[in-house]
Parts: C-alpha cells; structure tokens; sequence
C-alpha cells in the first residue's frame, strides 16, 4: 500500500501533463492542427487497412 | 487544405451552393485538440431547384467537370475527401445561417460554432458523437447561455442532461 501512495503524487503529475498538453494542441493555428490530423491519418491508415477499411491519407496541396 | 477551401467558395460563388461551412471531426478539431478523421464534412444549403427536389447533383457535376473523382460518398477535392451534406432540418440550417466566419491561410471560411457541434452531436446520438460532447466541453470555449437555447429550441436538453450528468 506504501508503494501505491508513494506512485499517487507522481501520477497525478503525469495526469496533470497530459491535460496541459491537450490544451496546448487545442490552441494551436487551424492548419497546424490540419497538419497533425495528417500525421495521425498517416499513422493509423495502415492499421485500418489491415483491417479491411480502405482509407485514404490527405495529400494536402498548398498548405 | 487551403486550396479545398478555395474551391468550396468557388462552388459557393457559381451558385452551386448557397452557403457552407465545415462541420464534423475536422470542425470540432477548429476548437479542440486534433481528431482522426479521413474525411471533410462539409454543411452545405443548397439552391431550391424545380419541383423543390433538393439535389447534389449539380455540385457533383460542376467537380467533376473540373476533373475531382468521387471516391464512395465524398469528392476528392485537391488531396481531400469532401463529403457534402445537405443542412436537412432546422438545427443545420440555424448551424449554417450562424457560423463562423475565419480563415485558413488567405482563403475566407466557415466553420461551425462549437455550441452548434455539440448540439448536432447530441442529436446525432453515436457512441462518437458522445465522445466529441465530452471533447468539446473540456476543451472548447462554449457560451453556455448560448448553447441552453440552442438545445432548448431543438428539443435536445433532456439527451443532453442524459450526457452530461
């Protein structure tokens, strides 16, 4: 139990890092969160298509 | 995505469609952290043709005849899936008739109110549309007063209670 309550502070920091972090990406410039949906297509396109759901990555032009 | 935007307008100025605005996944993501979506969902009103059948042919032809394949259910607009979907009842219309006004690089667009996509989520009513209610309360910078009449006029407060408490 002492382990558990040692871990709880550091985990809490850990939490509290991340939620910083989504509200630093739901901050960003419209394109530069365009940007990261194309980075997040690209990564998980292969997996969908694994499974059978044919998806394709953005190619954007222009931006 | 700019160049997307462009064409949209240019659909926009021919009259091939009254208004637009970007609504879905890519739409929250204006207000919230980026979502994985691999398509553009794109509100639009469209002109009243004969016989008051609503239709996106027009839309589809116009692209096409500017060389954009269709690809199942959208249109691929300069690199990316665009799904147009007519605004069908009150709460799109009223969505389309109030969005917002930004812009992408040079080009001007809209883009749905956040209070809006959560209203249309709402009454969308899937697991995902759940998850993107939650997203956009934690993140998204909503006008409460705002959003009670937006609910309360759709009859959407009592789903919406469900949800969120």
């Amino acid at each position: 139990m002492e382990a558990v309550d040692n871990l709880r502070p550091e985990i809490a920091r850990l939490i509290a890092a991340k939620q910083e972090r989504r509200h630093k990406l739901a901050a960003l410039p419209f394109p530069e969160k365009v940007r990261i949906v194309v980075q997040l297509q690209r990564m998980v396109a292969p997996v969908l298509r694994a499974r059978g759901r044919p998806v394709r990555v953005w190619h954007l032009t222009g931006d | 995505m700019e160049k997307t935007l462009q064409v949209l307008t240019e659909l926009e100025h021919d009259g091939l469609l009254l208004r637009y605005a970007i609504g879905g996944a890519m739409g929250a993501t204006f207000y919230v952290e980026p979502v994985l979506t691999f398509d553009l969902d794109v509100f639009v009103i469209l002109p009243q043709a004969a016989g008051l059948l609503l239709t996106l042919a027009p839309i589809y032809d116009a692209l096409r005849a500017r060389g954009y394949t269709e690809e199942g259910e959208c249109v691929n607009i300069e690199g990316v899936p665009v799904q147009f979907l007519p605004a069908h009842n009150a709460l799109l219309e009223e969505a389309l008739a109030e969005a917002r006004e930004t812009s992408y690089g040079a080009t001007a667009t809209r883009v749905l109110r956040a209070e809006h996509l959560a209203a249309i989520a709402v009454q969308t009513g899937r697991d995902k549309d759940r998850e993107r209610v939650r997203l956009l309360l934690e993140q998204a910078p909503l006008d409460g007063e705002y959003l009670r009449a937006v609910l309360a006029r759709h009859n959407l407060e009592a789903r919406w209670k469900q949800w969120t408490t």
